[in-house]
């Protein structure tokens, strides 16, 4: 009985709380702009409209092409349940479920790469090899990360690995962090969601010609796995194991405000940065990760 | 059953099916896959749990008794040889056959019953004499299937490539099983772990066998080779028998023992080949040479598992190198499972289209759905993404790599990098094979041969469908499999023999099952949604432009460009563009082409060099008698002058 509440609380946070967050980050824009902006709860809106609509889809398109966006969904929302949450802890915790938590999101990245491919677009293809080409380098960052924390607690478990107190490497690591986060969700300097000139686009020149409830389920992953990287990120630095755990549960929502708001900031002050320079920031978050994992390395000598 | 009636009735099945493989297609096939089903019967009754197998023959072979053993570890790849190389049996009676190829079916079938034969041997013999036989007898029955289709130039240049590389290799074999027969006194092979004077030998088989695995940097014959086969053959070749190589690694370094740097160096090889062979991959327009530099992929983790596994061998024995290992060997039968199915599905394309070039295809899904959807499960098996049985096998090799950097070994550090090259190779195989996929199952036909596809037969479409459920298999339900893994790395380092598991596969194989049932349900849901709300067809959006033409997709040489660009100091791509020019630019054109690095930057000069030295000294014979009197005649004053100097 308890596990089933438990399930459910957890289930509520992701899902529905997942939407909340690009339009805290909009109005944070809207804010800094000097704008009302749109409301908070635009997203939530956007996805009763998008869930009511008809599709129409590409002539060269596969009936996959509407089911890979439910694959994609189902393997960040897995992801999203291995990683714990504040006083909830983990759903299902095991030796190596870090590894499972990067795999998921990898396959989630195949079944969007793969639902672009099928229309036959130029800009959907220039769409995904810019997007599996990152991947390359934030996994590597990701990788030097999960290690980093890893040697830090002394185990492959999430649960465990993301419990002990902040240690040394915990600025380097948040930088490192935040900087995939931003790659991985196609946020700015990586990928600007607000534009509308597809040759620039990342994210969403690969989602382009997807519409009615699958474009729905997209977006509402895409949220998921902006929460979802954000939660393990304040996890990841902030020490919330020992509190009580209501005030865990603030610690953590605040954190998450936090970055979300500093995400906001991001886009309000940087602009997008050219191609060729990505490769460049995306080098600096995997040395950021690779320092962390020195410290932790160093830290942890007897 | 007795192991030794199983293995009886599969060598006389075999034998059998050599002498029917000329006249009888039916009753050939029939005997190859009664004696496979035997293989495999007698391998798993010794995975599950059976004694191991040994024999004594009275009758000799070459002056050496036959000794044959079915361990573990035999076991293991004797059971890959079983369902592959049935599988590929059946395919290749539909993908090779009398009709479309009078002159090279029958000749193809009874060497692909030789190779077959020669590759159980070569598994079970325990006699170096007899291993090297066996050795160099399927190395010569998987060059005849090669050059099967000789007609054309490039299948006899990859046939000559791969018997000069095969020979290297047999020749540091023949080189290690001499010098091993001459230090022990005798042919037979077995355990002694304990005769550190045998150690160095390991190098002579590192490069050997390492060669035949298509190991980097040692991978020049394979690509070339793998391409050109037939795709049945292909299969094998890059299922199969690259991974004898393997087993002869792991097998003389479990029976011999290593000198100290073995682990490091094998490790490092295997990072080597992970990385280099995925970024080459990346670079291919061909879709068979791609699956080829994958294989060198593949061979690398396999190594990497191995590698640290010595490592630990020589550290005491620690649980992450039971992880490795286990890991591997894993890896060996997956890779065997995905990458046969993926040859097939290229076969398929292949069979269909009559082309490899991924530029000349697209859109085959409409013609081919069966084709495209079991190769897409094997990308995905290969991408090693959950929920199949590649991601299996590199979680146990990660899980090793962590446990070892946890332990603050001495091989911490090296597990660090490792554990990132391989999150690394992960993410450049994903993206290699969203190009494969996208390229030529997906969009638009980029010629009428991909536009007039159509989908190969019920045989082929059994046959990729028996491995695409393996790998399915092997994904959800780990468990079952765990218990065949573990006595072959018990079998390798007794240390490590007991069943039980060191990792949590149950709870990953339940993730692994919620997970299938999860999307079967989330997109059934999604699939109901949408046909209730309406479903209309559009031309794909291209930023309003009216006449979008398949010419204007993503190729495969455009979607690996950004990746090659980062390797490009070792990958060396050859670029020639002829820009636009002018207000009214008529001409422009980029061919970009990545070569065989290795082959043609190094081993070729190579070759030359020692060709241009030989030149020189060919110019002392030249034919002139006189001249040849000269050098007796230098010879005899030079002697003499020694005999001088050297008696005062």
């Amino acid at each position: 009985m308890n596990s089933i509440l438990d399930l459910i609380l957890r289930l509520d946070c992701w899902l529905l709380l997942a939407p909340l967050l690009p339009g805290i980050i909009n109005k944070v824009k809207a804010w800094v702009a000097g704008r009302r902006g749109p409301p908070v709860l635009q997203l939530y809106y956007d996805l009763a409209r998008l869930w009511k609509k008809g599709v129409v889809m590409s002539t060269l398109a596969s009936p996959a092409f509407v089911v890979l966006p439910a694959v994609t969904w189902v393997a960040v929302l897995g992801a999203a349940m291995l990683l714990p949450l504040g006083p909830l802890g983990a759903g299902l915790s095991f030796r190596g479920d870090a590894l499972l938590l990067l795999y998921l999101l990898a396959l989630g990245r195949f079944c969007t790469a793969w639902a672009a491919m099928e229309t036959g677009s130029a800009f959907e293809g220039m769409g995904t090899v810019r997007e599996v080409s990152y991947a390359v380098l934030a996994e590597a960052a990701m990788i030097a990360a999960v290690l980093s924390l890893s040697v830090q607690s002394g185990s492959i478990s999430l649960a465990a690995m993301l419990a002990p107190a902040m240690g040394a490497s915990a600025a380097l690591l948040a930088a490192g962090l935040f900087i995939v986060l931003l790659a991985e969700n196609c946020r700015v300097p990586f990928d600007d969601p607000a534009t509308h000139l597809e040759l620039t686009m990342i994210h969403e020149v690969m989602v382009l010609d997807h519409s009615g409830p699958p474009l729905a389920v997209i977006l509402h992953g895409a949220a998921m796995k902006l929460l979802l990287f954000t939660v393990l990120l304040v996890q990841a630095v902030l020490p919330m194991a020992h509190l009580k755990p209501l005030l865990a549960a603030a610690v953590l929502a605040g954190g998450v405000l936090a970055v979300t708001v500093a995400v906001g900031l991001v886009e309000s002050l940087l602009a997008r940065f050219a191609f060729r320079r990505v490769p460049l920031l995306l080098t600096t978050a995997f040395l950021l990760c690779l320092f962390a994992l020195l410290v932790a390395w160093k830290g942890g000598l007897p | 059953m007795h192991t030794g009636l199983l293995l009886l009735v599969a060598a006389a099945a075999m034998l059998t099916s050599i002498g029917a493989g000329w006249r009888a297609p039916r009753v050939w096939l029939a005997a190859v896959l009664t004696s496979l089903a035997a293989v495999l019967a007698a391998a798993l009754a010794v995975l599950g749990g059976g004694a191991e197998w040994v024999w004594r023959g009275g009758i000799a072979v070459g002056g050496e008794g036959l000794y044959l053993r079915l361990d573990a570890i035999s076991a293991l790849f004797l059971a890959l040889l079983g369902v592959v190389g049935a599988a590929a049996s059946v395919y290749a009676g539909e993908y090779w056959a009398e009709a479309a190829h009078p002159r090279s079916a029958r000749p193809g079938r009874v060497w692909w019953s030789v190779m077959l034969l020669n590759l159980g041997w070569v598994l079970l013999a325990s006699n170096g004499l007899h291993f090297l036989i066996g050795w160099e007898l399927f190395t010569l029955a998987a060059y005849f299937l090669i050059t099967l289709d000789r007609q054309r130039r490039e299948v006899r240049a990859a046939g000559w490539l791969y018997l000069g590389a095969s020979h290297a290799a047999v020749l540091a074999l023949f080189g290690f099983f001499t010098l091993l027969a001459v230090r022990t006194g005798s042919w037979d092979l077995g355990p002694m772990r304990d005769r550190p004077e045998l150690a160095p030998l390991f190098w002579l088989a590192l490069f050997g066998f390492g060669l035949k695995a298509g190991m980097f940097p040692l991978h020049i014959w394979l690509p070339s080779a793998h391409a050109t086969a037939p795709s049945h053959v292909s299969a094998m070749l890059s299922g199969v028998t690259l991974k004898i190589g393997i087993y002869g690694l792991v097998r003389f370094s479990g029976w011999l023992p290593v000198p100290l740097a073995a682990g490091a160096v094998v490790a490092g090889l295997g990072v080597a080949s992970a990385v280099l062979g995925v970024a080459f991959a990346l670079g291919q327009h061909d879709l068979k040479r791609l699956l080829a530099y994958h294989s060198v992929e593949n061979i690398g983790i396999i190594l990497l598992g191995l590698g640290f596994a010595l490592v630990a061998a020589s550290q005491g024995n620690p649980g992450w190198g039971r992880l490795a290992l286990a890991g591997g060997l894993l890896h060996v039968w997956n890779h065997g499972l995905f990458k046969a199915l993926l040859f097939f599905g290229a076969g398929s394309v292949l069979h269909s289209t009559g082309t490899r070039e991924m530029s000349r295809l697209g859109g085959l899904w409409r013609a081919m759905p069966w084709t495209a959807g079991s190769f897409a499960l094997g990308a995905v098996a290969i991408s090693g993404l959950p929920p199949l049985n590649g991601f299996v096998s590199e979680w146990l090799v990660y899980l090793g790599l962590i446990d070892a950097t946890l332990a603050r070994g001495a091989a911490a550090w090296a597990a660090l990098g490792a554990a990132i090259l391989l999150g690394v190779t992960g993410a450049l195989a994903l993206a290699c094979f969203v190009k494969v996929c996208g390229v030529v199952f997906l969009g638009a036909p980029r010629s009428n041969e991909a536009a007039g596809a159509h989908e190969c037969g019920p045989a082929m479409r059994g046959a990729m469908g028996v491995l695409a459920g393996m790998c399915v298999a092997i994904g959800l339900a780990p468990l079952v499999f765990w218990p065949a893994i573990a006595r072959a790395a018990g079998a390798w380092n007794p240390a490590w023999a007991g069943t039980d598991p060191p990792a949590p596969l149950l709870q990953l194989g339940w993730v692994h099952v919620a997970l299938v049932l999860l999307v079967a349900v989330a997109a059934g849901w999604l699939w109901r949604r949408v046909r209730a709300r309406g479903l209309a067809r559009a031309v794909t959006w291209d930023c309003g432009y009216a006449a979008p033409t398949a010419r204007m997709q993503y190729t495969a040489g455009s979607f690996g460009g950004l990746i090659s660009e980062w390797f490009a100091g070792i990958l060396r791509p050859e670029r020639h563009e002829q820009r636009p020019e002018g207000y009214f630019p008529a001409a422009a054109a980029l061919t970009e082409h990545t070569p065989e690095t290795v082959l043609e930057r190094v081993v070729e000069p190579a070759g030359r060099a020692v060709l241009r030295v030989s030149a020189l000294v060919r110019r002392l014979q030249h034919g002139r008698v006189q001249a040849y009197v000269m050098y007796i005649l230098i010879g005899l004053v030079a002697l003499a002058a020694w005999a001088c100097l050297a008696g005062a």
